[in-house]
């Protein structure tokens, strides 16, 4: 873990938005930060910044340009960077978030291939993938899509060949470096190796996502009483 | 707010008619998109000529074949493509605003010119806000009449006020109405990953025609020529910012729009002019394109004078 911010470029995204870029390598610190900074410039500077969106490596900050060149969006920018100290920022802020879920069978269809492309056993694929801590990467695709990474190399394996026309609301999936849940039914070609029922996005709660980019999680394995109980308990509208 | 009584109930629910508003803003960071009239000149036209607030809720009508009937009397607007309207089976023009009473009917038949139709009516459509907005948006399940994302279906009722009298009838001069026909410009501030594209692979962007594919959809507009070379960038997906001009693999660029995703792996050359946008929203595909490069401080200045304009 690197405790030196990486270097920043800026990248023009049309008439009201800079792209801020921080390196092209994944760096674990990197979300917490980005959520900081995030956080610290729609504060500093509400009426300029309209809006701040991170995701891995970068920062979009959209601004109003009759309140603002993008010169100076820059300057104000680079001192943010400058305030918001890279290596006690991170992680300080970002919460442990548990994520229920069940394993293989019919909630995780995928399950026995992963196994077998990985050549590993199916407890193993379930011991490695609950063992690690995720950091959220970034959110996007669909309302509360989290991209949890980094997968243990032992998973990492490329998307499915072909990709399924509907992937079901609560399959947890695999591909490449990363895992996430699907928050909706939706297309998708990741490997389906479990089911949980959290709910990623609410647009009637204070907090609308359980989780936002820089938060960490950790996947319980549950079978189907302790999860039925869990869901009991927790007031969703997810059924088993 | 109190919902009126009084409205207009879908007959037919047409091809795709959505209720919208300026979009839903401030929700990126969690993957909400946003949203809001794929042709905002128009749909500010439409408000502007009853004197609405910009914020007020339009109906946006593509491709026409939507019927209303109207359950109140009241000013409307009607703007944006010319998509054969009819009021109890009189022709209507676009661009301008009228008095329509209890039982008159309203029909929308085939694009004449253009290809979305907006109207308007006196204090907006009375329609739930979700995340500050109203605009529908089907990916997310957000906004529109029932908060679920859906289109307009049929016997749906659009909650609008009644007035008591009638208003002054206004038509839009004719200098200020766009011209939907013929090839479309799009002008593009570089940016993004400009500088990784050869300069063989940015000539060629820039000086071939290109056709809008019939697969472009409110997401985003696709055209197709002859393949660019795109550079192998091996990218994380980044936030995509209104008019990103994407080119994939295939080397065929994809212009996001609306409802696009909020993140997106590909490379971008930059991003359109946000007005060339609005028009890009009227054309039909098969319609010849062109970009051209603008400089930021230019198009900031044309997007300040469309802002100022409309008060925004």
């Amino acid at each position: 873990m690197s405790s030196t911010r990486p270097q920043v470029s800026f990248e023009i995204a049309g008439v009201n938005a800079l792209l801020v870029r921080f390196g092209d390598q994944l760096d674990p610190q990197l979300p917490a930060y980005l959520s900081a900074l995030r956080h610290y410039l729609l504060q500093q500077h509400p009426q300029i910044i309209e809006q701040v969106v991170p995701a891995y490596t970068s920062l979009l900050v959209a601004y109003d340009p009759r309140q603002c060149r993008m010169y100076d969006l820059q300057l104000l920018i680079e001192r943010a960077l400058d305030e918001v100290p890279y290596s006690t920022v991170a992680n300080k802020s970002a919460k442990l978030v548990e994520i229920p879920l069940i394993y293989g069978g019919e909630y995780g269809p995928d399950l026995d291939d992963v196994a077998q492309a990985c050549r590993l056993s199916t407890d193993e694929i379930i011991h490695l993938h609950s063992e690690t801590t995720y950091q959220v990467y970034a959110q996007g695709f669909a309302p509360g899509f989290s991209y949890l990474g980094q997968l243990p190399e032992a998973l990492r394996i490329p998307r499915r060949d072909t990709p399924r026309q509907t992937v079901a609301a609560g399959s947890v999936a695999i591909a490449e470096q990363q895992t996430a849940v699907y928050p909706n039914d939706s297309p998708g070609g990741w490997h389906v190796i479990g089911y949980s029922p959290i709910q990623w996005f609410n647009p009637h709660a204070a907090q609308m996502t359980p989780v936002e980019v820089g938060d960490q999680v950790r996947f319980i394995a549950m079978d189907e009483e302790q999860l039925r109980e869990w869901i009991s308990t927790h007031n969703t509208e997810s059924q088993l | 707010m109190k919902q009126p009584a009084t409205g207009f109930r879908v007959v037919r629910k047409g091809f795709f008619s959505l209720l919208q508003d300026p979009g839903r803003f401030g929700y990126e960071h969690i993957g909400v998109t946003n949203g809001g009239p794929m042709d905002a000149m128009a749909a500010n036209w439409a408000n502007r000529l009853l004197d609405n607030p910009a914020s007020a809720t339009v109906l946006e009508v593509t491709a026409g074949g939507l019927e209303l009937e109207a359950r109140t009397n009241t000013m409307i607007s009607v703007t944006g493509g010319d998509l054969n309207l009819t009021v109890n089976g009189e022709p209507q023009v676009p661009w301008r605003s009228f008095w329509v009473t209890t039982g008159d009917k309203l029909r929308f038949a085939h694009p004449r010119l253009g290809f979305r139709a907006y109207i308007g009516v006196q204090g907006g459509f009375y329609v739930p806000q979700q995340l500050g907005s109203s605009a529908t948006v089907k990916r997310d399940h957000l906004g529109g009449l029932h908060s679920n994302g859906e289109p307009l279906q049929d016997e749906d009722f659009l909650p609008a006020s009644m007035l008591a009298e009638e208003g002054i009838a206004r038509q839009i001069p004719q200098r200020f109405m766009p011209d939907y026909s013929g090839d479309l410009t799009l002008h593009l501030v570089p940016g993004y990953q400009q500088q990784a594209f050869s300069k063989a692979a940015w000539q060629q962007l820039v000086q071939q025609t290109y056709t809008l594919d019939k697969r472009s959809d409110r997401m985003g507009a696709r055209l197709s020529g002859e393949a660019i070379e795109s550079p192998q960038l091996g990218m994380f997906s980044e936030p995509l910012s209104y008019g990103a001009v994407q080119v994939p693999a295939d080397g065929q660029p994809i212009v996001m729009l609306n409802d696009r995703q909020t993140l997106g792996g590909y490379p971008k050359v930059g991003n359109i002019l946000p007005l060339d946008g609005f028009s890009l929203a009227q054309r039909q595909p098969g319609t010849k394109i062109q970009f051209k490069p603008i400089g930021l401080m230019t198009a900031q200045q044309q997007m300040r004078r469309y802002l100022r304009f409309f008060g925004l």
